[in-house]
């Protein structure tokens, strides 16, 4: 393994009984670097993110973190990492400071890391006050100020802007942002949300069904930004020659719809050459085609 | 140290828990009642005006003097006790399943092993302070009663009595932590301790109470034939079996099962 990877895993599995939750995941992600885990409910994100933390073990493969092969309770590189595991969980009896200082204590922070953390994640309202009678987005923050709390080299974040208000997304987004640029803290964050992670990963891992579909850097989510005219017409095969014939040579063909990249600002030109042929015209649109759109006809979740 | 870092955030976690002071009171009740019982044994007609003596009670058995009252208390702390520690132990270990911290705290840079001895002290430290509060409780009781035959011989033979007693029903609750862990939840724990009470019973009626740990609690404390005192040392030896075997089995719980939860 490389020693630059913070994180490298090798045909990575697990199953469930019949249910094969994660299947042979090759994923490096780069030490200092921010990496988006997408993928939609069930895809297998949680539980890759348990093996990266030795909470669950695979069926068949490995994992490395910062150099060390991980098993569970792989004391001195867990020394080293922060996480946040799908639902923000607190001791509902301690106050957020109290829980904060078991944080403490069992990571072997010194004894200022309590105060920080708070003010770091804006909490000093509620320091005083029970977990259990936090709001949802005050028990995320908490959860996230238990992860920062000793200083990892790598964060592992499991959705970390559920629950949060707008304003919370944009600042724990500036905060990952300032701890991977400013302090060459290595990010790995799962979430479902596009937009959340496009706004500050450095590459992106698209997983479905427990595979890794896709891995794109930022150059590479540029490019999934396409413009493009679709139009749908009677006798595709004959539309797509004639469009062709006029100029039009990067023209797909998906779902019965024609896309066809240059035309965006000739729209009434691709409209002259299909009605002038004879063709019914059905369906002329321009469309900005991003991440997004991607991702769901990568995912299958539209065609 | 390790051990003592785990230790501390583990009484912490106790820090305005309801559930310590209800163990208090649940087991305060037993010296209570059994001075209730002594009362009524020794003044039958004034405890039949006031209701409290039924034409069907069933006192035999109990008499109003130090020795009976230790012996009784011996008798809550075992059995009750197999109840309440398990109670006490469903608690400690179970709640980071039910209230879902159970995926931080093991994945903290803490050997697994720390947290399980850590938790089990706890649990130690909890049932030797109820112990010492309900035999105290006992002393204040059997004083203001004016108990006949006090003396410190009599009153450091009980306690000694209740304290091994107390010993024997905490190095069975490892088992139940085991069971708390692999449950992931209250009820089986419980469940299982209910169990116990009941095949304690069915093995020391059957002649293998000796064999089966929890049985040797009851033979001990006189709940199932005629009290045993002192126990047998292969009793001992299967007690702290059960003890080692109960750790064991909840470090490896921890440590080899997967923490989906």
């Amino acid at each position: 393994m490389s020693g630059e990877a913070a994180i490298a895993t090798h045909g990575l599995s697990k199953r469930y009984g019949e249910v094969l939750a994660v299947d042979a995941l090759d994923l490096t992600v780069r030490r200092g670097e921010v990496y988006g885990f997408l993928g939609r409910n069930g895809a297998g994100k949680t539980t890759t993110i348990r093996m990266l933390l030795g909470l669950i073990r695979p069926s068949a493969g490995d994992v490395e973190v910062l150099g060390r092969r991980m098993r569970p309770g792989e004391c001195e590189v867990l020394g080293r990492v922060g996480y946040l595991v799908e639902s923000a969980a607190a001791y509902p009896n301690l106050t957020v400071r109290e829980n904060l200082e078991v944080q403490r204590r069992l990571t072997g922070a010194p004894r200022a890391a309590v105060g920080e953390a708070v003010e770091l994640m804006r909490l000093e309202s509620c320091a005083d006050r029970r977990a259990g009678v936090l709001s949802l987005g005050n028990r995320q923050r908490l959860s996230l100020a238990r992860a920062l709390l000793h200083h990892p080299d790598l964060l592992i974040l499991d959705e970390p802007a559920n629950a949060l208000d707008p304003a919370g997304i944009v600042e724990v987004r500036e905060l990952l942002r300032s701890l991977a640029r400013e302090h060459g803290v290595t990010v790995f964050m799962s979430s479902h949300i596009l937009a959340e992670v496009t706004h500050l990963a450095d590459r992106i891992g698209i997983v479905h069904d427990g595979r890794l579909l896709e891995e794109l850097d930022r150059e590479q989510l540029r490019e999934k930004e396409r413009l493009y005219v679709a139009v749908r017409a009677s006798q595709p095969e004959r539309a797509a020659a004639l469009l062709a014939a006029a100029g039009y040579d990067r023209i797909e063909q998906a779902a019965g719809q024609l896309r066809v990249f240059g035309a965006e600002d000739h729209t009434a030109d691709v409209a002259r050459t299909l009605v002038g042929a004879g063709l019914d015209l059905n369906e002329l649109t321009a469309v900005h085609e991003d991440l997004e759109a991607h991702f769901l006809r990568l995912t299958g979740s539209v065609r | 140290m390790t051990f003592t870092r785990v230790l501390a955030t583990e009484f912490l976690k106790l820090h305005r828990r309801r559930v310590t002071w209800l163990s208090l009171a649940a087991l305060s009740l037993g010296p209570l009642a059994v001075a209730l019982f002594m009362w009524i044994v020794r003044e039958p007609g004034r405890a039949r005006q006031l209701g409290l003596l039924g034409s069907k009670a069933d006192l035999a058995g109990i008499s109003a003097t130090w020795p009976s009252f230790f012996s009784m208390l011996a008798m809550i702390v075992g059995m009750g006790g197999l109840l309440l520690l398990a109670f006490i132990v469903a608690f400690i270990f179970a709640r980071e399943y039910v209230e879902g911290t159970a995926k931080n705290l093991l994945a903290l840079p803490v050997g697994r092993h720390w947290i399980v001895l850590a938790k089990l002290a706890v649990a130690g430290v909890w049932w030797a302070a109820l112990v010492v509060a309900v035999v105290i409780e006992t002393l204040l009781i059997g004083l203001a009663m004016a108990l006949p035959g006090f003396s410190w011989a009599v009153a450091g033979g009980g306690a000694r009595d209740v304290v091994v007693v107390a010993a024997v029903v905490f190095m069975l609750a490892p088992v139940v932590a085991w069971i708390a862990t692999l449950a992931r939840g209250y009820l089986a724990p419980l469940g299982f301790a209910l169990a116990m009470l009941v095949l304690a019973q069915v093995f020391g009626k059957t002649g293998w109470g000796p064999w089966f740990p929890w049985s040797i609690v009851a033979s001990f404390v006189g709940s199932v034939g005629g009290r045993v005192a002192p126990v047998a040392t292969e009793s001992f030896v299967v007690v702290l079996l059960a003890f080692v075997a109960g750790i064991a089995a909840t470090i490896a719980q921890l440590r080899y099962a997967d923490s989906a939860q």
